[in-house]
């Protein structure tokens, strides 16, 4: 147990520097740019060349609270205590909307739709691969190119053909929205039906894209696992065949979870580009709002909170792999 | 080196992806030769053109006519303009108007065609029927008038003095202008694009941007990885100790934010096309720099090292000739993956809004945009958004075929 | 003369190529090893003995296939039986085997009891979990590991404790022969001897009844075991005891071999210099004279004429060569003269 407290111990301290290095990220990146976004609202201000309403409010509440006029450190250290209490400031593009209102709206969105999805098309990804190194043949020799020809399929790309496939020449699914534009969000059955079939062409969507990659490595990693020489030995003591594939499979899915730890960025990326093709209420949907509407506070925050979401994702992962591999223990017991 | 270049050619993967990554690159180096037009010019007044020969009408008009008596050619006059689905509306139209079913003959377009005639009337109300609808009726009606006429055009001048309409000549159903004596043709095998652009030669002009956004990215990366490997499994200690954690910092941390982050402040009005790739590249080093330095590492005590150690070569030399020969096939596989995903990334940048600026070259990612925001795929006009998403999968199939022809050849554990 | 335990006749069994071809890996190869006796298989890397020993398992996956001859173990023909069958009643219990990897050759995510478990599972033996642990505790008192060992996963043992561990449980359903495919190539010298030492000591406290020990290093074999054979090419070439064998070869390979150059130092030991020029001849066309002429430093037209039958000269000894043991001694101790001068 003892290994397990040092592993433990270990990621978290781990996470907790990848979140502080998230956050300065997240603050000086945009400031050492030569389109430097805070100046550049200052500055519009300054110049007087907007006597909007919005703009003056934003501009005063700026100021305040990110302490334009201090020493850049005491800014910064402003900056982390608003975000902790979730205080992000106004959105430009939708005053007077705060930018925590704005995100409270698409996050659960993006959390419910990609979550599943990435699970699911894990599980079903590994499931193939798995069953194309097993069965070697046919079915191995027409998944292996299918699956590298849709892992090639950009995420946007694939919902662009689900979409006219399934939503605009067969018409069976909606093509954009969370839900139907002429309903108010409630608990209604009439809504959540509603939710339910606008869910499922971004939902397949990524599933979609994340089995082709997830196949791809399931299946070298159990090709590779079954030429281990643990599998010939099994076989000579008598060891029966489907006893030998649960090894095998197991050693193999346990690559497979570090491996999404670490796709998971790029997963995530894909993700937020699908919600935009379907106009998903979600973050992907935020990111194009904001760049479209020189929205800064806005851009800045969802990002944050995206790597938030990624790291904390990650760091579960890794507790969660911790626990399936003895080998992490040995490891630690040294 | 020539023993293992006949090796990788004989794998069947990366032949494949060679053969596919190749087509796409001759088309991008030859095809501006031969079609100069600019690829951003604006040709089309309106959306979408269908994808076709374009032929000037008042060129064809004042070529040579040719009398061509063809038996199909009224069939397939009314069969143009008289399609099954108008036949059903039809029926449908003079169902509700009160027509007995059994009186009307879809398939019979004569009496198909005297009961519209002589029963169709814009004011007539049929039940359940909308705006939409009628406006339909009233377009097909007028495009059937004198569809079974075997008279010729006329064709009508003004008359400058009268001011009246005279007739200057007429244009038979059986004449016929060849389409070489036409003097304005313009073929747009993919049609235009939503400013009204030929999509085909945007299509190969930002496949080369995009081939381009890729390399730069790729090879800045593939640099930056090779450098920080080589200086982390080489040099070891407590350089390798910084370098490795700031390659774990940004292998959790995801690196699309950055690319986000760093896109949206650098400004719409500073970013080209190379700031993107150089920003793509910045951002996407991790992968390489982890592949390189486990390779280093594993290499780092290997008996050839050590004996060039002991025969005071310098570091360079030995980092040159006893540690680079060996990881070459990992950075060349690392470099061909950075390349692929580069492409990827600036078509998902631009779709966030944030690729390059749109004025001076088009990219995949922009086409791409572009035909989202004026909705082309809901609209049905596939040429303006499949050859783009196509161009990209197959860049990147190829790639990855060469990548896991590669993989095989190097790694033979994985070959089966 | 011991009871006759595992009989081969005429056994051969080929690899399928990717592209479909046959290659022919073990050759007519016949073979007795009686109870009490350890035999000794050697020849340099890709001679067919590493496929010599699993084919004498009986049990046959992909690439490797059986094709003719048959194999008898305690009066069971085991090739007349279907793979479950084997796989049930003679794998572990008749004939057992210790791979040229003992380090990987147990699952890393699995405690070695469990794997146990499973082997006693595989081979429906009906005994309790706490009979079991029993059982696996005596054995692995007799090859020196503690209990605890039991509890422990694999990547939580060191190289030796591995190597132990995998042996006692290849012996733990008292098998009557026991193959062992180079058990100690990744070991240093130490460790080599132990291994060999303790494998003696099983047969010698009757955990097996016989072994086939299987090496690239002939000489290593001169204190192991009771008789040598030799392969080259998917066959047999030379047979007879250690002493023979060693001191006094016959077939040009088996001098060839005695004379290879021993390579003590860890790193280099892949790289092993060998005395014999050239390299084992493609197996997917195998020569049709003498396969070892192209190599022979004896060669004369005769041998690539036709196909070399084995002869048997007597006291269990017999070699595939043209010339007679006279010709070949003689030739061999030139041989070694001229080495010395040199």
């Amino acid at each position: 147990m003892k290994g397990y407290r040092r592993y433990f111990a270990n990621k978290l301290i781990w996470f907790f520097i990848t979140l502080v290095v998230a956050f300065i990220l997240n603050f000086t990146l945009p400031r050492l740019m030569p389109g430097d976004p805070v100046a550049a609202i200052v500055s519009r201000m300054a110049q007087g060349m907007s006597n909007a309403t919005g703009v003056q409010a934003i501009y005063e509440q700026y100021t305040e609270l990110f302490g334009i006029n201090r020493p850049i450190h005491e800014q910064f250290f402003i900056y982390v205590s608003n975000a902790l209490r979730g205080d992000f400031g106004y959105s430009i593009s939708q005053y007077p909307r705060t930018v925590a209102d704005v995100i409270r709206s698409s996050i659960f969105w993006t959390i419910g739709l990609q979550l599943p999805a990435i699970i699911v098309g894990w599980i079903l990804g590994n499931a193939l691969g798995a069953l194309a190194a097993y069965r070697r043949g046919t079915f191995d020799r027409v998944l292996l190119p299918a699956s590298l020809f849709v892992s090639s399929i950009p995420a946007f790309g694939m919902a662009v053909i689900l979409l006219v496939i399934f939503g605009v020449s067969l018409q069976w699914l909606p093509t954009s929205g969370g839900y139907g534009y002429d309903l108010i969000p409630n608990l209604s059955w009439n809504f959540i039906w509603s939710v339910i079939v606008h869910y499922q062409l971004p939902f397949w969507t990524l599933v979609l894209i994340t089995i082709g990659g997830q196949a791809i490595g399931m299946r070298s990693m159990s090709i590779y696992e079954l030429n281990a020489d643990y599998v010939k030995y099994s076989r000579f003591m008598g060891i029966k065949d489907n006893q030998i594939v649960r090894y095998v499979f197991r050693n193999a899915m346990l690559p497979q979870i570090t491996g999404l730890a670490l796709a998971l960025g790029t997963m995530v990326f894909g993700a937020v580009v699908a919600e935009v093709v379907f106009s998903y209420p979600g973050l992907g949907s935020t990111i194009l709002t904001a760049s479209l509407g020189q929205d800064y506070p806005l851009l800045s925050a969802t990002t944050l909170i995206i790597s938030i979401m990624v790291l904390v994702a990650n760091f579960s992962i890794e507790i969660i792999y911790g626990f399936l591999d003895p080998r992490i223990k040995a490891a630690q017991a040294d | 080196m020539k023993h293992t270049l006949r090796q990788v050619f004989r794998s069947g993967k990366f032949v494949t992806g060679f053969i596919i990554f190749s087509a796409i690159l001759l088309t991008v180096i030859f095809y501006p030769m031969i079609i100069r037009d600019d690829p951003l010019q604006i040709i089309g007044q309106g959306t979408f053109f269908p994808p076709g020969i374009y032929v000037n009408i008042a060129d064809s008009m004042s070529s040579t006519r040719y009398i061509l008596n063809l038996d199909d050619a009224a069939a397939k006059r009314i069969a143009s303009k008289l399609n099954d689905a108008d036949r059903e509306a039809i029926r449908e139209w003079l169902v509700g108007a009160g027509i007995p079913e059994g009186d009307i003959d879809i398939a019979n377009t004569e009496s198909l065609l005297g009961l519209w005639v002589s029963n169709y009337d814009t004011t007539v109300r049929i039940p359940g029927m909308t705006n939409a609808d009628r406006n339909y009726y009233i377009r097909l009606n007028r495009s059937l008038d004198g569809l079974l006429s075997e008279e010729g055009v006329t064709i009508a001048a003004t008359n400058p003095d009268t001011n009246a309409l005279e007739a200057t000549g007429t244009v038979e159903l059986t004449e016929y202008a060849n389409i070489r004596e036409v003097a304005n043709v313009r073929i747009l095998p993919l049609g235009t694009d939503n400013f009204g652009r030929d999509v085909l030669t945007q299509l190969v002009t930002a496949t080369g941007v995009s081939l381009r956004i890729g390399f730069v990215a790729g090879l800045i990366a593939t640099l930056i990885g090779l450098v920080l490997g080589l200086v982390s499994g080489y040099i070891g200690g407590v350089v390798d100790d910084v370098i490795l954690f700031i390659t774990n910092l940004f292998t959790v941390i995801p690196g699309f934010i950055l690319l986000v982050l760093i896109s949206f402040s650098i400004g719409q009005e500073q970013r080209g096309a190379f700031v993107i790739a150089v920003v793509i590249g910045l951002t996407s080093w991790v992968w390489t720099t982890r592949a390189v330095r486990a390779q280093v590492i594993s290499l780092r005590n290997r008996d050839h090292v050590n004996l060039s150690k002991l025969s005071g070569h310098s570091i360079a030399h030995i980092i040159i000739r006893d540690v680079l020969p060996y990881i070459a096939s990992y950075v060349i596989m690392a470099f061909i993956l950075q390349i692929s995903s580069a492409i990827l990334a600036e078509a998902a940048l631009s779709i966030l809004g944030l690729g390059p600026r749109t004025t001076d070259v088009p990219t995949l990612g922009l086409m791409m945009n572009w035909a989202l925001i004026y909705q082309a795929h809901i609209l049905g006009k596939w040429w303006a958004y499949l050859p783009i998403i196509l161009v990209i999968a197959l860049i990147a199939f190829s790639l990855n075929l060469m990548n896991t022809g590669l993989d095989q050849v190097f790694n033979p554990a994985l070959r089966d | 003369m011991g009871e006759v335990i595992l009989d081969v006749r005429e056994l051969t069994t080929k690899y399928v190529t990717r592209f479909g071809e046959n290659v022919y890996a073990v050759d007519h190869v016949s073979m007795e090893v009686e109870e009490g006796k350890s035999v000794g298989i050697a020849g340099e890397s890709g001679c067919g003995k590493s496929t010599l020993a699993l084919s004498l398992m009986g049990y046959y996956f992909p690439p490797l296939h059986y094709t003719s001859g048959d194999i008898i173990i305690s009066g069971q023909k085991i090739t007349d039986m279907t793979p479950d069958e084997v796989r049930k009643t003679i794998l572990g219990q008749e004939i057992a085997y210790i791979p040229q990897a003992a380090m990987n050759a147990l699952n890393p995510t699995q405690k070695v009891i469990h794997f146990i478990e499973n082997v006693f599972d595989a081979h429906k033996m009906g005994m309790s979990s706490a009979d079991v642990r029993a059982k696996a505790e005596s054995f692995f008192h007799a090859v020196g590991l503690p209990p605890e060992v039991l509890d422990r996963y694999p990547v939580e043992l060191s190289g030796g404790m591995k190597q132990r561990t995998v042996i006692a449980i290849s012996v733990i359903l008292s098998p009557q022969v026991l193959i062992a495919d180079e058990p100690s190539s990744a070991l240093d010298v130490t460790s080599q001897k132990m291994v060999i030492k303790m494998l003696r000591q099983l047969m010698d406290k009757s955990y097996i009844k016989s072994m086939i020990f299987i090496t690239h290093e002939l000489p290593l074999l001169y204190n192991v075991v009771d008789d040598i054979m030799v392969m080259y090419a998917g066959q047999i070439v030379e047979r007879a005891t250690a002493k023979e064998v060693v001191l006094t070869p016959l077939h040009p390979y088996s001098q060839g071999l005695m004379g290879s150059i021993m390579v003590p130092e860890a790193g280099l030991r892949d790289v092993k210099l060998t005395a014999i020029p050239g390299v084992p001849p493609n197996l997917k066309k195998p020569p049709s004279g003498c396969r070892f002429a192209e190599r022979c430093k004896y060669v004369r037209p005769a041998c690539t004429a036709q196909a070399i039958p084995l002869r048997d000269v007597g006291g269990g000894r017999s070699y595939r060569c043209i010339l007679s043991p006279e010709e070949l001694s003689e030739a061999h101790a030139r041989e070694v003269y001229s080495q010395h001068v040199h």
